[in-house]
C-alpha cells in the first residue's frame, strides 16, 4: 500500500520542466552506532546449518564505505540454554555451522562490544511454499513493464507476514501482510524497467514476525526514492529489537529475527 | 444549557428594540445595474446622522433612523456612487441599482478603496479580495486561481509547489474552513494542488478570516474561507470563456423570468493526456468541474437560491491504475426579510467528498469519502444604528466511509474487506454582536456552543488499560496494541459526545479617521480530523471524527493590530501580530500505517501545536500603480509528549517545526495600468526554505544503504524565491455591449530558479555514491491564454 503513496510523487513529475540534479548540501554528523544484521535462517531446501551475522558501524552520510567491527563477542542461546558462539572471519561476519533453529523456538542474541551488552529476543517463524512463477509484460503504474508473480497460499486464519527479497543487479526488498488476502492464492510481486530477457533474478521468500514486518516497513520508506517528498512520510529514526542494555542512549541500529525461506530463482523470458 | 442561551438571545434582542423605539428602519437590497447581481459589502452611508452600514453577504442593508429628510450615499468598489435624497417617515424599504463605473469614464481611474481598510470596525485579521484584484495576479499556467492569490497575504503559505490546500497563520491544511455558498468544501485542490476548485468565472466574493473569526463560524480552528458564487445575470443572457494552454472554461447566465429569476452554468475542464511522460501508453490526467446556480427572487422579502458543483480529478495510467476523487455539493437557500430589520437565511447543504481508486495489477477497488447533510438558519438583525445582531444555529450530520476494497474480478486474490462507517451529529448555536460602544470605540463580541456527538452504529475495539498504543520501553518505539475485545453500538446510539463554548471578542480604537488600533481572541472547536502523516496532505486522506479515542482540538487565538490609511486611503499599513496554540492535535507515531487501517486510534499520538508571528501589509490601492507588499515573521510548531515520564513521545517529546513553517515570507505583488490596452502585472515572492530531515550518517542493511536521521524537521531547504509577470491585452474597449476579447500572457519563474521542492538523500544506483538529489517542479513557464465574453 505504500506504494500507492509514490504514484503521487510519479504524476507531479510528469511537468516537462521538472528536473533532478545532486547537490551539495552540508551534513551534520554523529557518533557512530553498531549496527546487527542477524538474520538466522533455514532453508527449505538445504540442510546446511551455517548461519551468519554481521556487525558494523554507522558512518558518515558521504562516506562510501561502513567500517566492519571485528573485535565483537557473539553468541545465540536457546530456550534450552544451549550457547551457540559466533566466531569472526572476516569483514565483520561472524559464522557458526551448527544451529538449526526450530520453528516457534524463541532464541536469544548475545553481544558484547567496547564493554557494553547487547540483547536481543526473536523467534523462529515458517514459511509457506512458493507455488510458482509468472511473467507477464503488463507490469508498473505504466502496465509496460516486465512483472514477476511469485504466487503462494497464504494459511488461513492466522496473521502471516512475509519478505521478498529479489536479486539481480539490484536489490529489492518487498514486505507483504495477509490483512485482505487472508487464505488466498496470491502473489509477490516484482517489476523493474530495466529487467530484459535472459536476466536471471533470484528469489528468497521469508515468513517473518510482525514485529519484523513493522521494522522493514519504516525502514524501506527512508531508503532509495521512497524518502524525501511532500506525499511521503517524514524520514525516521528506524529502531530496530536489540538492546543496549548497559548504555541505553547508545541504542544500536539493525535486527535479529530467524525465518524459514523458500528460494528459486527465475531467468526472464 | 442550551435553553437558557437562547433565553439570553431573546432577552438581548428585546432589550435593544424598546430602546430603539422612535426611529424608523430604512433598508433594502442593493443590486449591480447591469445584471441584477447582489453586490456585497457596499457602502451604505447618511452623512448627516453620521452612521452607515455595509450590505451583508446577500446584498441586503438595514439601517435604524430617524423621521426627516436626509442624503443618502451609496459606494462600492468599480461603480458610480449615488448620492440621494430621501425622506423617512415611516418604515421605508429602497433598493439601488449601481453602474459600473468604468463605461463612462474615459480615464481609467481604479479605485480599490472597498478592499482598502476599514478602519473603525472591528474586524482584523480579515482578507477581502475581489474577483478582480485576482484576475489581476499571474498565476502558474496562466490560470487565474483564487488559492494562489492567497498565498501572497500575510500569513497564508502553503507546503511547497504542487502541494494541496493552504497554511494560515502556522495552521494546518485541514483547519481551513473552506465554505463555497455556505457548504463546506473538503478537498481545495485539483491535480494535486496546481489548481483550486474554483472557477474564477463564477466567483463573486470571497473573504479570508485569520483570525478575530465571528461566532457565526465555526468547526475548524486555523481560518474561514468564505466564497460567495454569484447568481446569474437576470437582464440578459451572457456567455463568458476562456481558452488556455492547460484548461478551458465557459460560463453562460441570463433570466429564467427577467429581472426576478437567474441562472448560472459554468464549466471548465483542462485537456487529458497533458501531463504525459510515458507518450506510448494510455494515460491521462485531467480535472474537470461545474458550478450552477439559479436564483428567483418570490418578492421583495422573500428569495430563493439553488446552487451546485460537482468537481472531479481523474487519473489514469494504462488498465493498471485509476484514481479518481472530487466534490459534490448541492444547495437550498432561502432568504426571508422579517419586519425590515431582520434577515434570515436558511440552507439545507448536501456534501459529498469520494475518493476511489483501482489498482488493476494487484486487483482491488478501493472507495472511501464522506458525505453530510447540513441544516443552518441564520439571522441578521439591525437593532440601531449602534448595535446589530447576529443569532442561528446549524446542524450537520456526517456518514464517513473511510473505505472498502473490493476484489477487481474473480482471479484476485484479494478478499473483500470494509473498514467500519462512522457517523456523528454537529450542532452549534451561536450569537454575535457588533457594538458601536462610542464615537471610537467599537466590539464584535460573540459566543457559540457547539456539540458534537460520535452515533452508531459501530463497532469500536477495546484495549487493556483502555491503551491503543504500547510504548516499548526498551526499543523506544510505539507499537500497536491488540485489542481485546469489541464493544458494538446501536444504530444512533450516541458513542461519545462533546460540548464546548467558543467565545470571540474583537475591539477597535481608533484615534482619528485613519488610524486605530484593534485586538481580538477567538476560540474554536474542531471535531474533525484529516489522517495524515505526509509532509502534504494527499487526496487519499481519510476524515475521522473524535470519538473515543480522538479529543477534538481547541484553539486560543490572541491578536493585536495597528491599522492607518495613509493620504485619505491611498496607501495603507496593517500591521499585527498574534500567538495561537491548539489542543489535542493528533500526530502519528514512527511507521504509521494510516491505509486501510480500521484501528487508527493505534497509531496515534495526542499532541499539541503553537504558532506565533508578526505580519505586515503596506498596500497601494489607487491610482494606475496599485499593488503591496507583504511580510510574514512566524514559527510552527508541534510537540507530543510521552504519556508518562518513561514514554519519549514524539521526537523525543520535544517542539519541532510543522512541516510548513516558514520563517520568512515576503511577496510583492504590483500591476499598472499603462493605458485602456495594456495592463501590466508581477508579484515576487521569498520564502524561507521549507523544514525539512537530513541524514547524519549512513549503515549498511541486508545491501541496501540506510540513511540516519536527524530529528524531525530540524533542517531546511534552500530558499525560495521566484517572480512572475504577466501581460493583459484588450484589443478594443468598445461601449456596446457586442463581443468582448482579451489576451492573457504570463511568465511563472521569470529567471527559472531551480526551486527545490524536495531533497532525497539516497545512494545512486549506477555509480553506489550516496547523494542529495534536488527536485525542481516549475522551471520558467510561459503561457498564454484567450478571454472572451458576449
Amino acid at each position: 500500500m505504500k506504494t500507492l503513496l509514490k504514484i503521487f510523487g510519479l504524476l507531479l513529475i510528469f511537468p516537462a520542466t521538472s528536473c533532478e540534479d545532486v547537490v551539495d548540501i552540508s551534513l551534520e554528523e554523529t557518533e557512530p552506532r553498531l549496527v546487527v544484521e542477524a538474520s538466522i535462517l533455514s532453508f527449505k531446501d538445504s540442510e546446511s546449518n551455517i548461519q551468519q551475522i554481521r556487525l558494523s558501524q554507522t558512518a558518515p552520510f558521504y562516506d562510501e564505505e561502513t567500517p566492519p567491527v571485528e573485535n565483537a563477542s557473539v553468541r545465540i542461546i536457546s530456550e534450552e540454554g544451549l550457547q551457540y558462539d559466533f566466531i569472526h572471519t572476516t569483514e565483520g561476519y561472524y559464522i557458526n555451522e551448527n544451529l538449526k533453529p526450530e520453528i516457534g523456538a524463541t532464541y536469544e542474541l548475545e553481544i558484547i562490544y567496547n564493554d557494553e551488552l547487547y540483547t536481543a529476543t526473536g523467534t523462529m517463524m515458517g514459511v509457506t511454499d512458493i507455488d510458482f512463477i509468472e511473467q507477464t509484460a503488463t507490469g508498473g503504474f505504466g502496465g509496460d513493464e516486465i512483472e514477476v508473480k511469485v504466487f503462494y497460499t497464504d494459511p488461513a486464519n492466522e496473521p502471516n507476514f512475509y519478505l521478498f527479497i529479489f536479486r539481480n543487479d539490484k536489490i529489492s526488498l518487498e514486505i507483504y501482510e495477509d490483512k485482505f488476502t487472508d487464505g488466498n492464492q496470491i502473489f509477490g510481486y516484482y517489476s523493474n524497467e530495466d529487467i530484459q530477457p535472459g536476466d536471471e533474478i533470484d528469489i528468497e521468500m521469508y515468513g517473518i514476525s510482525k514485529s519484523y514486518y513493522e521494522y522493514l516497513f519504516i525502514l524501506r520508506a527512508q531508503i532509495g526514492e521512497n524518502s524525501g517528498g511532500p506525499f511521503e512520510t517524514q524520514p525516521a529514526t528506524v529502531k530496530g529489537n536489540v538492546i543496549n542494555r548497559s548504555n541505553k542512549e547508545n541504542y544500536p541500529f539493525g535486527y535479529f529475527h530467524l525465518s524459514e525461506v523458500d528460494t528459486s530463482s527465475y531467468i526472464v523470458k | 444549557m442550551k435553553q437558557n442561551f437562547y433565553l439570553f438571545i431573546l432577552a438581548c434582542c428585546f432589550a435593544f428594540t424598546s430602546f430603539a423605539q422612535e426611529s424608523y428602519t430604512l433598508s433594502g437590497t442593493i443590486t449591480d445595474a447591469a445584471s441584477n447581481e447582489t453586490l456585497i459589502g457596499v457602502n451604505v452611508l447618511i452623512p448627516s446622522l453620521n452612521t452607515g452600514v455595509v450590505t451583508n453577504e446577500y446584498g441586503f442593508y438595514s439601517l435604524k433612523i430617524p423621521e426627516g429628510t436626509f442624503e443618502m450615499v451609496i459606494s462600492y468598489l468599480g461603480f458610480q456612487t449615488i448620492s440621494e435624497e430621501i425622506t423617512v417617515s415611516g418604515q421605508t424599504s429602497r433598493n439601488f441599482k449601481l453602474k459600473e463605473s468604468s463605461e463612462i469614464l474615459d480615464e481609467i481611474v481604479i479605485s480599490q478603496r472597498s478592499e482598502g481598510l476599514n478602519i473603525k470596525k472591528p474586524e482584523m485579521s480579515l482578507n477581502r479580495l475581489s474577483i478582480n484584484t485576482i484576475q489581476k495576479m499571474p498565476v502558474i499556467f496562466g490560470e487565474v486561481d483564487v488559492i494562489k492569490s492567497l498565498l501572497l497575504l500575510p500569513g497564508v503559505s502553503n507546503a511547497g509547489e504542487g502541494s494541496s490546500g493552504f497554511n494560515v497563520r502556522g495552521g494546518a491544511v485541514d483547519q481551513n474552513l473552506i465554505l463555497l455558498d455556505e457548504a463546506t468544501i473538503y478537498n481545495s485542490s485539483h491535480l494535486f494542488g496546481f489548481f483550486s476548485v474554483f472557477n474564477p468565472d463564477a466567483i463573486k466574493d470571497l473573504k479570508l478570516y485569520k483570525g478575530g473569526i465571528p461566532a457565526k463560524y465555526g468547526g475548524r480552528v486555523s481560518s474561514v474561507l468564505d466564497i460567495y458564487q454569484r447568481d446569474g445575470n437576470s437582464r440578459e443572457l451572457k456567455m463568458q470563456g476562456g481558452i488556455g494552454a492547460i484548461s478551458s472554461r465557459l460560463l453562460a447566465e441570463g433570466p429564467i423570468v427577467k429581472d426576478k429569476g437567474s441562472f448560472l452554468i459554468g464549466g471548465r475542464s483542462s485537456y487529458a493526456h497533458l501531463f504525459l511522460k510515458f507518450t506510448d501508453n494510455e494515460n491521462s490526467a485531467y480535472f474537470y468541474d461545474l458550478n450552477t446556480k439559479l436564483s428567483y427572487r418570490l418578492d421583495d422579502k422573500n428569495k430563493i437560491y439553488f446552487s451546485g458543483y460537482f468537481g472531479r480529478d481523474v487519473f489514469s495510467l494504462s488498465r493498471n491504475f485509476k484514481n479518481t476523487y472530487g466534490n459534490a455539493v448541492l444547495n437550498l437557500r432561502w432568504n426571508h426579510i422579517f419586519s425590515d430589520n431582520i434577515f434570515s437565511n436558511l440552507s439545507v447543504i448536501y456534501s459529498d467528498y469520494y475518493y476511489g481508486l483501482t489498482l488493476g495489477f494487484v486487483g482491488f477497488n478501493w472507495d472511501s469519502g464522506i458525505k453530510n447533510l447540513n441544516l443552518k438558519y441564520d439571522f441578521d438583525h439591525y437593532l440601531n444604528d449602534t448595535f446589530q445582531l447576529k443569532y442561528g444555529f446549524q446542524n450537520t450530520y456526517y456518514d464517513f466511509n473511510p473505505g472498502e476494497i473490493e476484489p477487481i474480478d474473480e482471479s484476485s486474490g484479494i478478499n473483500y474487506f470494509k473498514l467500519n462507517n462512522k457517523h456523528a451529529f454537529e450542532s452549534a448555536v451561536y450569537f454575535s454582536a457588533e457594538h458601536n460602544i462610542s464615537e471610537k470605540f467599537s466590539a464584535e463580541y460573540g459566543l457559540r456552543y457547539s456539540g458534537f456527538f460520535r452515533l452508531g452504529p459501530d463497532e469500536l475495539s477495546t484495549y487493556e488499560d483502555d491503551s491503543p498504543v504500547i510504548y516499548n520501553k526498551d526499543r523506544d518505539i510505539y507499537e500497536e496494541a491488540e485489542p481485546i475485545g469489541s464493544q458494538s453500538y446501536e444504530r444512533a446510539k450516541i458513542i461519545s459526545s462533546f460540548g464546548n463554548f467558543e467565545p470571540r471578542l474583537s475591539i477597535a480604537y481608533s484615534f482619528d479617521l485613519n488610524q486605530s488600533v484593534k485586538a481580538s481572541y477567538n476560540r474554536m472547536t474542531q471535531y474533525l480530523h484529516l489522517i495524515s502523516n505526509t509532509s502534504s496532505p494527499t487526496p487519499l486522506d481519510v476524515w475521522t471524527p473524535s470519538g473515543p479515542f480522538i479529543e477534538p482540538q481547541i484553539l486560543d487565538q490572541y491578536a493585536l493590530g495597528y491599522f492607518r490609511n495613509f493620504k485619505d486611503g491611498a496607501y495603507s499599513l496593517e500591521a499585527e501580530t498574534f500567538y495561537k496554540k491548539v489542543k489535542n492535535r493528533i500526530d502519528y507515531v514512527n511507521g504509521a500505517n494510516l491505509i486501510a487501517n480500521n484501528n487508527i486510534e493505534r497509531v496515534i499520538l495526542n499532541g499539541k501545536s503553537r504558532a506565533y508571528g508578526l505580519e505586515i501589509l503596506f498596500r497601494k490601492n489607487e491610482g494606475r500603480f496599485t499593488g503591496w507588499l507583504a511580510y510574514t515573521l512566524s514559527k510552527a510548531e508541534q510537540k507530543t509528549p510521552g504519556r508518562t515520564p518513561v514514554e519519549t513521545g514524539i521526537n523525543g517529546g520535544d517542539w519541532y517545526n510543522s512541516n510548513y513553517n516558514k520563517t520568512h515570507d515576503v511577496s510583492f505583488t504590483a500591476s499598472y495600468e499603462a493605458n485602456k490596452k495594456w495592463e501590466f502585472n508581477a508579484n515576487f515572492s521569498f520564502q524561507t526554505g521549507l523544514p525539512s530531515t537530513f541524514p547524519t550518517a549512513q549503515y549498511s542493511y541486508e545491501n541496501i544503504t540506510v540513511p540516519v536521521y536527524s530529528p524531525r524537521n530540524s533542517n531546511r531547504l534552500p530558499a525560495y524565491h521566484r517572480l512572475d509577470l504577466s501581460a493583459n491585452y484588450n484589443p478594443k474597449i468598445s461601449s456596446e455591449k457586442d463581443f468582448k476579447s482579451s489576451w492573457s500572457f504570463g511568465i511563472y519563474n521569470v529567471y527559472n530558479r531551480k526551486n527545490a521542492y524536495s531533497l532525497t538523500f539516497r545512494e545512486n544506483s549506477d555509480t553506489g555514491v550516496n547523494e542529495a538529489v534536488r527536485l525542481s517542479l516549475f522551471g520558467i513557464i510561459p503561457s498564454v491564454t484567450y478571454n472572451f465574453s458576449f
